[in-house]
């Protein structure tokens, strides 16, 4: 008996659908985390970390 | 070295205070390479376009003079045929361009974003020369015909070795341990696009790269048929998703914030888009294969996931532009602001239309036609190159520390490449729906109004003129942007200044802030726990610990996979055995390795799909059984020229021959490239020995066949009889030892097994007793390979 038959007698037909449940589940967990409340200064902080690497230079002006 | 240090406030604390100096030299190498690819992935571009029209335009004569004769050089040299150079642009576009690209704002914000130097200069610079040297070698190879016939993954096995080893080894080690020795304890979302574009790329170009070398230049796809065409476009999807859009989305939320001066709108929001790419995008891949013989489910999960990805898509776009509130007037003035709006517009509208194309009543009409290729553009052109350039133009001045030379030429720069885009992208969008429903239009009688393939290119030929002009137009403003470079570069100063920053290290110490109480009351430890969990402090924690964050990313992306491809590779029933399937023989193998060589893949489909306008026009829909010996499949994904998977005995073998050495001397509207090489060049018979050897290796029952010279005499003796034929025909004589013959070989194979009996011998006519014996010892074994 080769591994394809077995496999195949395994229903794993099932597999892309309980899968489909389950990341649609924990990418719902994550956004009810991130749109909570508690955590906005958290993010208002995060936010801002592009503008402090201190790398500002004079405003191009080109010609 | 001039000095001149900065302090960061922000992360003051108790911890000593550490100095360091960004490393913008390694900046300036890719955002230079960056700039020069471009060039040459566009004018490769405008010269494949131009291949589609020089045909009919070489053969335009006025009063006996024919002033574009010239042409027929791009269409008649076999190095710079529309076949072999399609992957080569397309590489060049995505792997050089955005590469470079990428590499450039990697380097720039991962060093600002973790205050720290990378971590080793010299994986910098092994980076920088690994991938350029890689560059080289596909722009070398590709022209010449070698080619793993995989589309966006053509490159031979030796060079996707190098590319894992720069990829992971040099760019990988460096920008992780960099993330280890940050001085910001949270990871900015950019990173968290990079290093799911790091982690996943690896994943797919390692999972739909396995093969078995047949020689330094030739290897065969360990996968065949169905399971092939799953893999590639799960690799061909998901590098659309984590090289052209995660890592220009990580670029996006670090270098738009800092063109407008104002943080991202919503941090929220690009934490949601993150995770749902990382959830949803690798499941999409199937799409690209409808109505195929791919199985109807996995088709149908692609659609599905892929209709989830247009909100969180559309959520991105949002966020990008609205990152710009009260800055709009800056638009006007500021060219770098003009990129970055028309390029996040352009990642809109790729991001609308792509769920849309891959609703499978919508990609009935759209697949194999120009529609795809006016989708991708729009994303190249308009999404991954606006916002590369909006990028190279805001960092000039930094990197270079001089002012951009041309404000001027920049915006002008600008306006010449949306121009072009949209004169690219309008007209081959009007050719794709007028190909599409040419194909399917019925007369009253009920036969195929156009069923002459010819007529359905022939009336695409003026939007391809357009699509010229449009290209013309966005390879001048490189050009602009090329020359721009190059000033700005001649003005920078004797001698860098290099700053000085100071941030405290890290505490070793850190402990996290515990977690919220349980809200339940009267349940038992475990429901506790549950709730505690359910309130996600553990993500706060994720995203300060990047190992851990790989790793859940990295298993996201493999389970997600898993759940496609074990059923797809181990379920019997997907790919149901045909008797009559058998392998093909050393002549026709050797033919196919021609078909792939040439590019043929670029052109002609080998897929007719279960539509009654295809099965009208080519003959019985394939089934996946006939594709367990194709290492590699050779679907295809466009139809430029008419689907072959029925092909044979449908012409001559006198009739191939011409056709190939000059299509136009059969069908005189064609604007097929001419092989008369093929003619010429003699065939390595010996060196079939060794590639069915590999293919046996990979389960082809070759029987007989792999032992030492069969393979050759065999091929020898069909090359022959063919031969004979042909001259029987009016064809040619003289041609058995040449790879025409055995490309027409294949060509008259192709698709003919399922209408033969299930014991049928394919070495029959030209073996003699000898057939007999490779026949025992399973040569027509049928299918089984698989």
């Amino acid at each position: 008996m080769r591994l394809s038959d077995i496999m195949s007698q395994m229903g794993l037909t099932v597999w892309p659908e309980a899968a489909l449940v389950i990341f649609a589940g924990v990418f719902v967990l994550i956004v009810r985390r991130v749109l909570s409340r508690d955590r906005a200064a958290e993010m208002a902080s995060a936010a801002r970390l592009p503008l402090e690497d201190g790398t500002a230079c004079e405003k191009e002006t080109g010609r | 070295m001039t000095a001149i240090a900065a302090r960061h406030t922000s992360t003051a604390s108790a911890a000593p205070m550490e100095r360091f100096v960004y490393d913008d030299s390694i900046v300036r190498k890719f955002l230079t390479a960056t700039m020069v690819w471009g060039v040459v992935a566009f004018l490769a571009g405008l010269i494949i376009a131009l291949e589609l029209v020089a045909p009919r335009a070489a053969a335009w004569e006025v009063n006996g003079v024919r002033p574009f004769a010239w042409l027929a050089v791009i269409f008649e040299t076999s190095w710079l045929n529309f076949g072999r150079l399609r992957p080569l642009h397309t590489n060049a576009a995505i792997f050089a361009f955005a590469g470079n690209g990428i590499f450039a704002a990697v380097y720039y914000s991962t060093q600002r974003l973790c205050k720290a130097r990378m971590w080793s200069d010299t994986l910098g610079r092994l980076h920088f020369w690994g991938w350029q040297l890689i560059i080289v070698c596909a722009a070398l190879t590709l022209p010449l015909g070698i080619t793993s016939g995989k589309e966006y993954a053509e490159l031979e096995w030796p060079i996707d070795l190098m590319i894992a080893v720069v990829w992971l080894g040099f760019f990988g080690v460096n920008f992780f341990q960099t993330l280890r020795h940050r001085r910001e304890r949270h990871m900015y979302v950019a990173l968290w696009f990079y290093i799911a574009t790091i982690a996943t790329v690896t994943v797919l170009h390692v999972g739909n790269s396995l093969a078995i070398p047949a020689g330094l230049f030739k290897s065969y796809s360990v996968y065949a048929g169905v399971q092939d065409a799953f893999m590639q476009w799960w690799y061909g999807h998901n590098a659309v998703a984590f090289f052209l859009t995660t890592p220009f989305l990580g670029l996006m939320y670090y270098f738009m914030p800092k063109a407008a001066e104002r943080p991202v709108y919503s941090y929220r929001l690009s934490i949601i888009h993150f995770w749902s790419l990382v959830f949803i995008y690798i499941w999409a891949g199937p799409h690209h294969l409808h109505y195929t013989a791919l199985p109807a489910w996995a088709s149908s999960l692609g659609m599905l996931f892929s209709l989830m990805l247009w909100m969180p898509s559309w959520g991105g776009m949002i966020n990008g532009l609205l990152t710009l509130r009260g800055a709009w007037n800056k638009v006007t003035t500021d060219p770098v602001l003009k990129f970055f709006v028309v390029g996040v517009t352009f990642y809109g509208m790729s991001t609308f239309e792509g769920p849309m194309l891959s609703i499978k009543s919508v990609n009935a009409l759209s697949h194999y036609t120009d529609w795809t290729i006016a989708h991708v553009h729009g994303g190249a052109l308009g999404w991954n190159g606006l916002l590369t350039f909006g990028m190279m133009y805001w960092l000039l001045p930094r990197i270079f520390q001089t002012k951009l030379y041309s404000t001027r030429l920049a915006t002008t720069h600008f306006w010449l490449a949306t121009v072009g885009i949209l004169l690219y992208v309008i007209p081959i969008y009007v050719a794709g729906l007028t190909q599409g429903l040419m194909w399917r239009a019925f007369d009253q009688s009920g036969n195929l109004q156009y069923p002459d393939f010819v007529e359905t290119v022939n009336a695409l030929i003026p939007m391809y003129w357009v699509r010229v002009i449009g290209g013309t137009l966005y390879v001048g403003g490189s050009l602009l942007a090329a020359f721009n470079y190059f000033k700005t570069w001649q003005s920078r100063p004797a001698k860098y200044e290099e700053v000085v920053h100071e941030a405290p290290a890290l505490s070793r110490t850190y402990v996290d802030p515990p977690p919220p109480p349980s809200r339940l009351s009267g349940v038992v430890g475990i429901g506790h726990k549950g709730d505690v969990w359910l309130q996600g402090a553990w993500h706060r924690v994720w995203e300060r610990l990047p190992v851990k964050f790989t790793v859940w990313v990295v298993i996201a992306v493999l389970v997600a996979s898993a759940f496609e491809i074990i059923p797809t590779f181990l379920i019997r029933s997907n790919v149901p055995s045909i008797a009559s399937v058998k392998p093909y023989t050393p002549l026709e193998l050797a033919g196919r390795e021609i078909y792939i060589a040439e590019g043929c893949y670029t052109c002609h489909s080998q897929m007719i799909r279960p539509i009654w306008a295809e099965t009208k026009r080519y003959g019985e829909y394939s089934k996946p059984g006939e594709f367990v010996y194709d290492h590699p499949f050779q679907w295809g994904s466009r139809r430029i020229g008419p689907d072959l998977a029925r092909e044979g005995g449908k012409q001559s073998h006198d009739w191939h021959v011409r056709h190939m050495e000059n299509p136009r001397q059969l069908v005189a509207q064609s604007i097929m490239p001419g092989y008369a090489h093929l003619l010429r060049e003699k065939l390595d018979f010996e060196a079939i020995q060794r590639r069915v050897g590999v293919m046996a290796m990979l389960g082809v029952p070759y029987g007989e066949a792999v032992k030492p010279g069969r393979a050759a005499e065999l091929a020898r003796a069909q090359a022959a009889k063919i031969a004979t034929e042909l001259v029987t025909q009016g064809g040619y004589p003289d041609m058995a030892d040449k790879k025409i013959i055995a490309l027409v070989a294949y060509l008259q194979r192709l698709g003919t097994d399922l209408s033969k009996p299930d014991d049928w011998n394919p070495y029959e006519g030209f073996d003699g007793k000898k057939a007999a014996d490779a026949t025992a010892s399973g040569a027509t074994g049928g299918a089984g390979g698989n």
